[in-house]
Parts: C-alpha cells; sequence; structure tokens
C-alpha cells in the first residue's frame, strides 16, 4: 500500500513538472502591449493673444508633462499684456506624449470637430478686462464673454474669444472646457458635464 | 471581438411576437458580429422556442387516469433532489423536484417497472401500483465522497461536519430567478454586496471581497477581473443548482488565497437515466421593465446507461431602473447566456465536457461620469443625477461589455489504490469598459482587456474504508492577461502573464463523535509583467511569491440536536497585478488610482525588491454553533478575521492635470481585523407556518492606524414568515412569503471630508491629507433603511409538466433610500418598488 502511495505521488510529480515546464516554455512569448497613442490627453496648453490693431502675439503656456502622474499642471509664467488693448484669444490644446505629426497631438481640433458638444468657460479676477466686463461666466452663465465662434447650432464653443484690456492690474485667468454631449444649450452652465480642462493662469497688464 | 448585440430601438415585453425572425430581431441583432456568436444566438433562440413548444404539447389529455406520487429521501430523510424516476416499460421519466417530490399523471392499470437513480446513491427497482400517493422511496449512499462534496450538490449534507458554509439551494435559486449571481446571494447569511449602481454586485463575505473570495464555477476556479469593484464575478445563476458560501478559509484545495471564504457554484448533476427533461422559465419585472427567459432540455441515452446531456441557455433584457422617484438613467442590462454539457458516469469511473458562454452589457448610470473635483461637487449635490430623463432600453456611455467563456473537461477513474481526479479548465475573459470621451473616441473602449487562464488539477483520494480519508493534488494556473490594442489610452494595468502552481494533502478523521480534518497548502506564483508608465514608456519586471497555507477543522456533535465546529485557517494571497501598477482614473470612480509600486514622489515605476512589501496574510477563525430540535433550529456563528498587510486603496492627495483638480488613491498596506457574527433562528410554528431571522454582525477596523475602514457593510438584520402547503386543492408546493429587511447606519464609518472642503485645500494651495491622512469618505454614511419584499407562487401539475407561478415585490412600500456599499450612493438613491412575474415550466 505504501510503495503504490509512493508512486501516485510521483506521478503527480511528473505531472506538476509537465505543466511547469510547459508553463516555461509559453512565457518565452513577448507580452509587451503595444503602445498607444493618446489623443484625448492634454499636456500643454497654448493661449495665444493677437494684438487685433496688429503687432506680435503675446504667447502664454501651461504644462503638465506626466499627464495623470502627479505633477501638477502648472502655468510656466505669466502673461504680460497692454494696457486698453483689445486682443483676439485662440486656445490651442496640445498633447505632449503624441508625435507632433501624428493627427492625437492636437486636441483642440478634436474639440472643434465636436463643437456642438463642447463650451470654454472664461473666469477672472475683476478689473483686468474692461470689455467683457465682470469676472466671466464660470460662476453664472449669462455673464459676459465674448465668443469669436459658434458651432453648428449657433452656440458659442469659445476656441477663438474677444478681450480688450483695462488699465494695469494683476490677474488670474481660469479657463474650462466642458464636454456637454446633448446637454449643451444657451443655458448650461460650467457645472453641467465633465470637465475636459481646468487651467489657471497669471495675467499682468502693464 | 465577441460580444453580442441588441437592437437599439426600445420593446415593451408585452409585445406579442408573430414569427421567429421578429423574436429574434426584437431580442438581438448583429450588426459585425461574428458568426461564431450569430449561431449561439440562434441557437440558443431555438432552444428556447423549442423548449417552449416541448411545454405546450406535454400538456395534451392523458389516456388513463391512474396516479403514482411521493418523496425521494436519504437515509437520514433529507429530500433528494433531482434523482430520476423512471417507469418502465413506457420509459416515462421524472425527476424529484426542490422538495424531492415527484407526481406522475396519467397512468394505465397495468404492471409498471420503477427505477430510481441518482449519482453517487445506490439504484433502486421495484413493482409499482398504481394509484399509490405518498410513496417513499429512501436511497442508499454509495461510496462516501468526504471532501469533494462540495462541489457536488447532493452530498452537500458532508459538507456541514467539514467546514463553517451557507448553502443557497434550488429551491431559493428559483426565487431569486432574475437576478444576477451577486444579488441573489444576498439572501445568505454572513453574505453581502459590493454594489456599483443598480446592476454590478460583487458578493462580499464577512466584509472582504474581489480577490479575496474565491470562486468556482462548476469545480473550475474562476479567473476574470475580479480585482475591480464595479467587476460582478461573470457567471449565470440560472446554471446553478445550488450556491455553497464557506466562509472559513477551509477549501484550501482550491487555492490558498480565500481569505474571506469560497463560493461554490454547483450546476445540477447530468441525468444518467434516459429520457428527455426540461424547464422555462420566464421572468418579468416592473423595475427595470425587464424580460428574463431562461430554458434547459437534458436527458440521458436509452441503451447507453450512464451518458448524459443538457443544454440550458438564458437571455435578459432590461432598460433604466428607477428609485422611488426618479429613472436611473443609462442603468439598462443585457444579457446572454449558453451553457452545453455531456458526460459518462458510473460509480467507477466518469467524465464530463461542459462549455458556457456568459456575455453582457451593461450601462453605467450617466450621471456619475464626473470630470474633476467641481464636477463632484456638482454631481453629489443635484438632488436628481444629471441627464437623468425618461425610460429607456439605451446603453451608451459609459457601460462595460464582458464576456466569459469556458471550457471544462474533467474525469475521475476509481483503482485500487484509490480515486483519481483530473480537470483541465480554459476560460477566456474579455472586458471592454466605455467611457464619454472627447469626439470619436467614445466609440473605442477606454479598457480593453482580454484575460485567457488554463487550469490543470489533479488530485488523487485513498479509498476509505477506515476512519480517515487523504487527498493529494495539485493546482496549476497559466494566465496571460493582455490589453487589446486600440484604445488609445494608456493601459489602467499592464500586460502579465502568471505561472502558479500549487500543492495540498488535506486530511479528514472519523471518530466517533467528532470529526477532525486538517490540510496545509504550498503556493508558487511567478510574474511577467510589461506595461507603460504615466510617460507612455514601456517598463517590464517578473518576481515571484511562494508561501505556505494551513488549515484545522474539528466538527463535534455534542448530541442528536447540538453540533459545535470550529475551523482556524491561514491563508495567503500574493498581490494582483493591478494593486501594484494601475495608473490613471476608472470608470466613474473619480478620482485617480496608483499601485503599490509607483513612488510617491515621482509615480516612477518601482522594482519589487525596492519597496517595503508583503503579501496579504490572512488568519481567520470561525465557530458555528447549531442547535436543532423542532420546533426549533437555531445557529450562530461568530468568526474573527486577521489580515496582515491588507491591501486597500487609501487617500493620499490631489493631483491637478488638464481636465482639473483630482484626489488621488494610492494602493496602501496595514493590518485589518474583521470581526463578527452570523446569527439565525428558525422556529416552525405550526406545520405550515415558519418564522425566522437571521443577523449579520460585523466590526471592521484599521488596526495599524486605529481607524475604520470605507465600504464596510453595516450589520443587517432579516426577518422571514412563510407559510407553506405541499398541496390545496389543485395547487401544489402553495406559499406565501413576507421578509422584513433592516439595515442599520454604519456608524463605522471613516471621518468625512467633503468635496468642498478638498477644494477650499487646493484653492488654498495645502495638502489637505498633510497632518490628518487617516481613512476618509466623501460623504457620511446614509441613514439605516427597513424593506419590505412579499412574494407568493404555487404549482399546477399536469401530466409530466408541472408549472410554477410566483408573483413577488421588492421595496413593496418604494422606500427612497441609499445603501452605504453602493459605490454610486454618492449619486444617486437605489432601487424603488419591484413587481417581479415568474412562471416556470418543468418537464
Amino acid at each position: 500500500m505504501k510503495k503504490k502511495l509512493l508512486l501516485d505521488l510521483k506521478l503527480l510529480k511528473s505531472l506538476l513538472f509537465l505543466v511547469l515546464s510547459a508553463a516555461m516554455v509559453l512565457s518565452c512569448d513577448d507580452i509587451a502591449p503595444e503602445r498607444e497613442e493618446t489623443p484625448e490627453l492634454i499636456t500643454k496648453v497654448v493661449l495665444t493673444f493677437t494684438p487685433m490693431a496688429g503687432g506680435p502675439a503675446v504667447i502664454g503656456t501651461a504644462n503638465d508633462p506626466d499627464g495623470d502622474g502627479l505633477q501638477n499642471m502648472t502655468p510656466d509664467a505669466a502673461i504680460n499684456l497692454n494696457s486698453n488693448t483689445s486682443y483676439s484669444l485662440e486656445i490651442s490644446l496640445l498633447n505632449g506624449l503624441a508625435d507632433p505629426s501624428s493627427a492625437a497631438y492636437d486636441v483642440s481640433a478634436e474639440v472643434k470637430e465636436e463643437a456642438d458638444e463642447h463650451l470654454f468657460f472664461f473666469g477672472w479676477s475683476g478689473g483686468l478686462f474692461q470689455n467683457p466686463q465682470g469676472d466671466g461666466n464660470i460662476e453664472d452663465r449669462d455673464d459676459n464673454v465674448d465668443y469669436s465662434d459658434t458651432d453648428a447650432n449657433g452656440l458659442p464653443l469659445g476656441l477663438v474669444t474677444a478681450w480688450t484690456t483695462g488699465p494695469a492690474e494683476n490677474g488670474t485667468f481660469r479657463i474650462v472646457l466642458k464636454h456637454q454631449p446633448n446637454l449643451k444649450s444657451l443655458m448650461s452652465g460650467s457645472d453641467i458635464g465633465e470637465s475636459d480642462l481646468d487651467v489657471e493662469f497669471n495675467i499682468t497688464i502693464d | 471581438m465577441s460580444d453580442f448585440h441588441f437592437s437599439p430601438e426600445a420593446r415593451p415585453f408585452a409585445t406579442e411576437y408573430n414569427s421567429v425572425t421578429e423574436l429574434k430581431s426584437a431580442f438581438f441583432s448583429q450588426p459585425g458580429a461574428d458568426p461564431i456568436t450569430n449561431f449561439m444566438q440562434f441557437f440558443s433562440l431555438m432552444l428556447l422556442m423549442h423548449a417552449s413548444f416541448l411545454c405546450i404539447h406535454g400538456v395534451a389529455q392523458p389516456l388513463c387516469s391512474g396516479t403514482y406520487s411521493g418523496i425521494v429521501v436519504d437515509e437520514h430523510g433529507q429530500p433528494i433532489v433531482g434523482a430520476a424516476i423512471v417507469l418502465f416499460p413506457t420509459q416515462q421519466g421524472q425527476t424529484s423536484d426542490a422538495m424531492g417530490q415527484f407526481n406522475f399523471t396519467g397512468l394505465c392499470r397495468k404492471l409498471y417497472t420503477v427505477k430510481v437513480q441518482f449519482l453517487g446513491y445506490k439504484e433502486e427497482s421495484f413493482e409499482l401500483r398504481v394509484n399509490t400517493v405518498d410513496a417513499r422511496i429512501v436511497l442508499q449512499e454509495l461510496v462516501t465522497q468526504l471532501d469533494e462534496v462540495v462541489i457536488r450538490h447532493h452530498d452537500a449534507a458532508h459538507t456541514e461536519s467539514a467546514t463553517n458554509f451557507t448553502e443557497m439551494d434550488e429551491k431559493q435559486l428559483a426565487e431569486a430567478a432574475g437576478k444576477s449571481l451577486g444579488e441573489a446571494m444576498r439572501e445568505m447569511s454572513g453574505v453581502s454586496t459590493l454594489q456599483t449602481g443598480p446592476g454590478i454586485f460583487k458578493p462580499v463575505i464577512h466584509g472582504v471581497h474581489s480577490q479575496r473570495i474565491l470562486i468556482l464555477n462548476n469545480g473550475i476556479r474562476q479567473e476574470g477581473q475580479q480585482w475591480g469593484a464595479e467587476h460582478a464575478p461573470e457567471i449565470d445563476p440560472s446554471v446553478a443548482a445550488n450556491v455553497v458560501v464557506i466562509k472559513d478559509a477551509s477549501a484550501i484545495k482550491y487555492g490558498g488565497d480565500a481569505l474571506g471564504g469560497t463560493v461554490i457554484v454547483n450546476p445540477a448533476e447530468l441525468p444518467v437515466a434516459p429520457g428527455i427533461n426540461g424547464s422555462i422559465n420566464s421572468i418579468f419585472q416592473t423595475n427595470g421593465r425587464s424580460a428574463t427567459l431562461s430554458g434547459m432540455v437534458e436527458g440521458g441515452l436509452a441503451r447507453h446507461e450512464g451518458w448524459g446531456w443538457r443544454l440550458q441557455s438564458s437571455a435578459k433584457r432590461a432598460g433604466d431602473f428607477n428609485t422611488a422617484a426618479y429613472n436611473l438613467t443609462n442603468t439598462g442590462i443585457r444579457e446572454l447566456n449558453f451553457s452545453a454539457a455531456v458526460g459518462y458516469h458510473k460509480v467507477k469511473a466518469g467524465f464530463d465536457l461542459y462549455f458556457s458562454r456568459f456575455g453582457t452589457e451593461i450601462g453605467i448610470l450617466k450621471g456619475t461620469a464626473v470630470g474633476n473635483l467641481d464636477d463632484l461637487v456638482a454631481a453629489m449635490e443635484r438632488p436628481e443625477p444629471l441627464y437623468t430623463s425618461s425610460f429607456s432600453y439605451a446603453i451608451s456611455e459609459p457601460r462595460q461589455q464582458v464576456s466569459h467563456n469556458l471550457i471544462k473537461l474533467n474525469g475521475h477513474l476509481t483503482t485500487s489504490r484509490g480515486e483519481w481526479r483530473v480537470q483541465y479548465g480554459f476560460q477566456n475573459n474579455n472586458r471592454q469598459e466605455f467611457d464619454k470621451r472627447i469626439g470619436q473616441l467614445s466609440k473605442l473602449p477606454a479598457m480593453d482587456l482580454r484575460l485567457n487562464t488554463h487550469t490543470i488539477d489533479a488530485e488523487w483520494e485513498n479509498l476509505h474504508h477506515g476512519e480517515a480519508t487523504f487527498t493529494f493534488g495539485i493546482n496549476t494556473i497559466l494566465q496571460d492577461n493582455e490589453n487589446v490594442p486600440g484604445t488609445q489610452r494608456i493601459p489602467f494595468i499592464p500586460n502579465y502573464l502568471n505561472v502558479s502552481a500549487g500543492v495540498f494533502g488535506v486530511t479528514k478523521i472519523q471518530l466517533d463523535s467528532w470529526t477532525l480534518d486538517a490540510g496545509l497548502r504550498y503556493d508558487y506564483r511567478h510574474y511577467d509583467v510589461k506595461g507603460y508608465d504615466f510617460k507612455n514608456e514601456l517598463y517590464s519586471s517578473s518576481f515571484n511569491f511562494a508561501n505556505l497555507s494551513g488549515t484545522i477543522g474539528a466538527t463535534w456533535n455534542i448530541s442528536t440536536t447540538q453540533m459545535l465546529r470550529f475551523n482556524g485557517s491561514s491563508a495567503w494571497r500574493p498581490p494582483h497585478v493591478a494593486e501594484l501598477y494601475s495608473l490613471g482614473t476608472h470608470q466613474s470612480a473619480a478620482s485617480i488610482e496608483y499601485g503599490l509600486l509607483l513612488n510617491d514622489a515621482t509615480n516612477e515605476v518601482m522594482d519589487l525588491d525596492d519597496v517595503n512589501f508583503n503579501p496579504e496574510q490572512a488568519f481567520k477563525f470561525v465557530t458555528t454553533y447549531s442547535f436543532n430540535r423542532l420546533p426549533w433550529a437555531l445557529e450562530v456563528s461568530p468568526y474573527a478575521n486577521f489580515i496582515l498587510n491588507y491591501t486597500y486603496l487609501r487617500p493620499t492627495g490631489l493631483t491637478r492635470n488638464s481636465r482639473g483638480v483630482y484626489p488621488y488613491l494610492r494602493n496602501t498596506q496595514t493590518d485589518a481585523l474583521f470581526i463578527g457574527a452570523d446569527v439565525t433562528a428558525n422556529w416552525q410554528a405550526t406545520r405550515s407556518i415558519r418564522a425566522s431571522a437571521t443577523a449579520s454582525l460585523l466590526h471592521a477596523s484599521d488596526v495599524k492606524a486605529n481607524d475604520y475602514l470605507v465600504f464596510i457593510p453595516s450589520n443587517r438584520y432579516n426577518f422571514t414568515l412563510r407559510y407553506e402547503k405541499p398541496a390545496v386543492g389543485g395547487l401544489r408546493n402553495l406559499y406565501a412569503e413576507s421578509k422584513l429587511y433592516f439595515v442599520t447606519r454604519q456608524s463605522r464609518a471613516p471621518r468625512v471630508v467633503t468635496v468642498s472642503k478638498l477644494r477650499e485645500a487646493q484653492r488654498a494651495g495645502v495638502n489637505p491629507f498633510e497632518e490628518d491622512d487617516s481613512n476618509f469618505d466623501f460623504m457620511e454614511a446614509p441613514a439605516g433603511y427597513i424593506l419590505l419584499d412579499f412574494a407568493v407562487g404555487f404549482s399546477l401539475r399536469a401530466d409530466k409538466v408541472q408549472y410554477d407561478f410566483r408573483l413577488a415585490s421588492e421595496n413593496l412600500t418604494n422606500e427612497l433610500y441609499r445603501e452605504y456599499t453602493n459605490r454610486f450612493r454618492y449619486y444617486a438613491d437605489d432601487r424603488g418598488r419591484n413587481i417581479t412575474v415568474s412562471i416556470r415550466c418543468i418537464f
């Protein structure tokens, strides 16, 4: 009986060995996943303030090189604008993890394509601009922002906006992009939908 | 892609369908589905159609009017469910029902021979006199299989002496038809759920869940993406004849990692007697306006004794669920499941071949899709979720699409040296999660995982003529997790290869009034991991884990009415890759999750050797005292589970990315203690009235930090009053049941740090967890609640056919409530009143 038991255990052992060696052979396969493009990741925000009367554009950037990593998205430097000047602001959203030649690089193009589901909201400390007045439409959608572009339904989008600075002042300038699929309307405020972008810059007017 | 599609148009289930084509198109449409899926859909449909034809056919007028009815019981007088009773020479066959009963009608006055069979029992054969009522057929047990028992439902009696367990039998499962596995299991004492909205239920045993619970589906270790809190087990409960929950870690032959317990889902034995049987069940529910159809046919082969087969399928379609006050938009469910089995069984040898497919698509409450802290504040403050609209069957993003395929081949052989059991299983699990994303990206899954698992198990058991049984065996796993390319997102978990092997020995010694059992197990696991970090750069690693698990238990039959059971076990669990490497946001989690191996400061992926990490090790002790003397039955089962290096997601800080500010959670280790008790009391007031009460009590704490843990089920009680009569006039199995659930508020919840507070801290530029990094929750634990359920049912019998009718209501009083362990309690209330109508036909 004892001998037979040993025999059975031996059988078990050889079966185990067989399975393990099969596993080892299989494990030599390359298991690396393919590298994914990350088209919705925004690692860089570029604000281009172009004076309407002509002259060199003022550029402000914010960076978050690690995307979903621990580092915060931070503006690189304060944006210096001239006082009492009208600017056209264009927002560009870029994906630093993608190749600049790939379609995934320019996220703002995606936003434009889906204009009827997106809306930019702006908020700033009071007094930065003489036009629009107030502190922006993040708190209250009805407050003034001068949108220069619209979607297919005639509702504002905000990739391009118009601003006229006031006298010398320092303040913050916050931009929120909301994804509002089937929710976007004349009334839909910044508390509606999902945030695709929420970034704050510092503006110096002199 | 191997998932099925249903047509998007909503259709009330009450509509009559004129043709097969119309019914088919109402349930399925297959844009881009592969031919196998198409075939399977069609096959399942045919099965259901065919079965319903049989049912209608079966009610034809009998020619003679003799009857023969009775009950099949084992030596202990316990009813045997599913025994085959065949009359010769006419070969009329029936299987005993959930009460062990059978009833032949339309018999002619001539000589019949009755054969009664059930696997594991000695066959009985005798002559029948027509018009016998209440015949009592006693089957003698064959060789007892003491350890194997749990996965063979007729042997469930044996598990009683081995472990602390609770069971849901065929009858209880039938009454829970239409529910998912996790939801159905909530009825069991000591079992609760971790819920994600109205449709996703994960079983929780004694406060622990996910990787700490081992689920055994038809004898195979279920290998899905169980690490996720919103990933429900991929099992169709309609395949099950019973569900057993072993609440201690004693089931070490299935794996050493069942820290919380083991869930065993057993299908019925395959028939061994000739003749075709089956059932069709249709369930309609008002909440979600759902229809569930399930059908099963099985049979044995005439002149080929021992052979049996079964085909089974179920399909479900539900739209938006609703609370007492509003609709839960985008919470629909579509499900299509299928299984086929064939087997040959004799006492000395046998085999089974089994295939099953589970496929589901689940909508996730739309209002839970939040981008950042501000969105979260807004979502929590709203009286009803954003996007709430009128009822619809449509499912859109966010949603999950999951399928699970299983092929299993197992065999057993009894030689003079003992019994051998060998099985091979292959599981293919596909999980796709779709989120609301920019542009066309919504059409791409944000997570797309394919998990293939091969398992080989072999064991040997001695022939037990004496008092002791020994079982030795090995379990091997080869598993490959792959991120299917094309998600356009950095994978949340890496690709990995897992090679595991375990060897075990289990023994059981039976003495006069004592039964002792002990087991020892050694496990080895090897991981090869390759993934991308937050910079989208490749990393790779490989490492091993190995450890011992052990269990020791005793059962003391104090007297004929009292029993004491004890089990102490040490279980061990290697980490899941998700706990080590996860990175990013997760469906509707409104937070970023970081694995244990990501550096605190830089988030770079570190080597396992450079981290202070130890696998989880649990010490669980369960004692059960039971007292059983009519009219009373009482069971008290206190337990303690001490888990060293308990790994959980701990809120750690705030991070700001382009979408705004997120709280982030980091997989962290601590020591946790779960202490509790399950209590069940039954009082058989009269022959037909029974009152019962159960209590599930639990205290969980983070021992290291002297803190509470989040999402631990609060204490809950339920009270049942049931009236049941085997026959009233022409009605059979008449019952009426009323159930009251009382769930207390979780008073042992961690502190509350509101999202508004987090936002303020972030604006002020401070880390809100700098000074106090104890566990927290965004919201207070919701108030306790009381729910009332009511159900009535009865059966009608015609020749060869039985119809079961059931009318039930859950949350009868339409309470508006929130459950602490529902992850969506931040956003919405739980389900309102539901009325279920079900009709089952057994032939």
